[in-house]
């Protein structure tokens, strides 16, 4: 078995399993915690509705703070902006996810591609040392920051690689970046990537308390 | 400030001695380290969870803090204010916690001792960070957490400890009990203003607290001659008129309880059918909001803040006032616990509209309102004055830059806090009351 196999083979397969347990395990080990009922009258009762105004709403920062965090919140919109574009459009990718869902969709030309790739790969260095340098997020961080960081930025280096058959036989390019992938999907449950799945529940349920209380989330 | 300089000064020597002869009961290292676990695992649940589990540790919350904006120290993130219940979190309860036990720090007592600083000193508990955050996380409630965990271990600061006590105990807070409640009304009434004391059915149980009894004994006749010009059923309570709830503010949940407990039961033997409470954010929280949950059901009496019950008589024709003066500026300061955790946001400013007076918005106002600075009772702690008066430079120069001629707020504590900012750096802005402004300007 090559190194190709390997990784197109059982490294994809326990990579999908281990993303897919570990996910699912945290998500509804969390939820299995509940909550109390929150007992006191509500001044207001849409909860379904102020949860998902809030989901929306929390993707741009209230006025009076967005100017104290103009740059997290700009490149972080451009970097998954780019990133999704690299992951979802690139013609071998769409072809993967068809081999697993089952049907697939249109790409983009391969120029648009690069260009988002190396514009992702780029902004991910920039927040990589911003964290390491900037006073508050330097002090905050711990090994989950930088190990999710550098598992999301080596698939990104070496589909470039891949892309532009640079530094080795493409074959042996694209097996280490199916590994990098894989080492990102076996990371996922373990570390913050998990904000992918969590997000949404939490906007949501600040949306629900905030808004029994009468206040816009 | 409208109060007696004479008391006011005296009210800062008291706040200066406060705590000095109180001694917690000793604890062991292991007694500590249990009773904050303990809190810890009682206080999450499924909603905490999630928030701690969403957190990328962006960092962002500390741009919402004034704190940190005041300081520039990253100690003070927000973020990390809450670390030591994350550590918890992540090594007893998470689903992955056999996996991350192995890498994640136990709690010591140095911890508990670090982050005392962090949780009382350095956080009111205002929760504009929830507001900022981009995963809606609720930051200040995963704090509050902490600062619950951080008094069960005993460390919660001397001042806050000796008025805990003194609640919990006596049932009076900086000596006001009973006796100088009735002094005052006894005052009140040789001025014609009548406060219904102790009677025993009413419609409305109003409550008031003891910083405005020793400091703004205005705010009271200020309330008696709104509840009296609206018609209102109501009485004042001389053994439950407290609306300080140091429990809340202090981090100890059983004197959260026992305080909420002996209005609730005050207000159904009475018969009321509105609790009224006065110029006091975390009153508001500790009363409307979690009242209910501390009883384990639904209270049988509306609470009501003034603002609120000023705005409904307003509306409701009860109360009108004198025809605009002479085109008086106030800015109005959202007490947090009232406004960006309470929802008491736009009462105020159509009670102030309606008066007759212009309003004019800080830079952050409303749901992005500063902190005074010394919520959450923090304005009695010693440890952190050099703190406060930093953040309340903040609220100074939005204040200044609004031009008003007075500050108005609907909490004894924001003021009292301002009062001693002001006077720390001579800071010459009026501040009063929401109730004794509108009160002024009710028409005869």
């Amino acid at each position: 078995m090559t190194l190709l196999d390997f990784a197109r083979g059982p490294g994809l397969q326990w990579a999908l399993w281990i993303f897919v347990f570990g996910v699912t395990w945290r998500i509804v080990g969390a939820m299995f915690l509940m909550a109390k009922k929150d007992l006191s009258k509500a001044r207001r009762k849409k909860y379904v509705a102020d949860g998902v105004r809030t989901i929306i709403t929390r993707s741009v920062p209230a006025r009076s703070f967005e100017k104290r965090i103009r740059f997290q919140h700009i490149s972080g919109y451009a970097w998954h902006f780019a990133l999704f574009i690299s992951v979802l459009f690139f013609a071998p990718h769409i072809l993967f996810f068809e081999s697993l869902l089952g049907f697939g969709w249109s790409h983009l030309p391969n120029t648009i591609i690069l260009f988002t790739a190396a514009a992702a790969t780029a902004i991910l260095i920039a927040l990589l040392l911003r964290r390491a340098t900037h006073p508050v997020q330097k002090f905050i961080s711990n090994a989950d920051d930088y190990i999710s960081i550098f598992v999301v930025l080596i698939p990104l280096v070496t589909g470039i690689l891949a892309f532009a058959h640079v530094g080795a036989r493409y074959e042996t390019l694209l097996a280490i970046h199916l590994l990098s992938v894989e080492a990102m999907l076996v990371w996922f449950p373990f570390g913050k990537l998990m904000h992918t799945a969590m997000t949404m529940p939490s906007r949501y349920q600040a949306g629900t308390s905030f808004g029994h209380r009468g206040i816009k989330a | 400030m409208s109060a007696q300089t004479s008391s006011f000064q005296d009210f800062r020597n008291l706040l200066q001695h406060l705590g000095t002869e109180t001694a917690d009961r000793d604890m062991s290292d292991n007694e500590r380290i249990h009773a904050a676990k303990s809190t810890f695992m009682r206080k999450l649940n499924g909603r905490k969870a999630v928030d701690l589990d969403t957190c990328i540790q962006c960092g962002m919350c500390a741009e919402a803090c004034h704190f940190y904006e005041a300081t520039l120290d990253e100690k003070y993130a927000p973020v990390y204010k809450f670390r030591l219940l994350r550590r918890f979190y992540r090594r007893e309860i998470s689903p992955m916690r056999l996996l991350f036990r192995p890498f994640t720090k136990d709690i010591s007592v140095a911890d508990l001792k670090e982050w005392q600083h962090y949780v009382y000193d350095a956080c009111t508990s205002c929760g504009r960070c929830d507001m900022m955050c981009p995963m809606g996380i609720n930051i200040s409630t995963l704090i509050r957490v902490t600062r619950e965990g951080i008094a069960a271990a005993g460390f919660m600061p001397p001042e806050l400890r000796a008025l805990r006590n003194e609640q919990r105990d006596q049932n009076t807070l900086f000596g006001v009990g009973s006796e100088q409640l009735k002094a005052l009304i006894h005052d009140l009434g040789a001025k014609k203003i009548n406060v219904p004391l102790d009677r025993p059915h009413a419609d409305v149980m109003l409550l008031t607290t003891a910083a405005d009894i020793l400091l703004f004994p205005n705010a009271l006749a200020a309330t008696a001659r709104i509840l009296n010009k609206a018609g209102a059923d109501w009485t004042i309570c001389s053994d439950v008129f407290e609306a300080t709830n140091i429990g809340l503010v202090s981090g100890d949940d059983p004197a959260l309880k026992l305080s909420i407990k002996r209005i609730v039961d005050k207000a159904t033997a009475i018969s009321a059918s509105t609790l009224l409470l006065p110029e006091s954010g975390h009153a508001y929280q500790a009363m409307r909001w979690e009242g209910a949950n501390e009883m384990g059901a639904s209270l049988p009496f509306e609470v009501l803040s003034i603002p609120e019950f000023i705005a409904a008589q307003t509306e409701a024709g009860k109360l009108n006032f004198k025809p605009q003066d002479n085109g008086t500026s106030v800015t109005y300061h959202d007490p947090c616990r009232l406004a960006r955790k309470g929802g008491v946001m736009q009462q105020p400013r159509d009670v102030l509209s309606a008066a007759g007076l212009e309003l004019r918005e800080t830079a952050s106002t409303g749901r992005e309102n500063y902190c005074c600075g010394g919520g959450c009772g923090e304005y009695v702690v010693k440890s952190s004055a050099d703190l406060r008066q930093k953040a309340f430079e903040i609220k100074r120069r939005e204040f200044d830059e609004t031009d008003a001629d007075a500050v108005v707020t609907g909490c004894v504590n924001c003021r009292i806090n301002l009062a001693i900012g002001a006077e720390n750096s001579g800071w010459q802005m009026p501040v009063t009351s929401l109730v004794e402004t509108v009160a002024a300007r009710l028409a005869d």
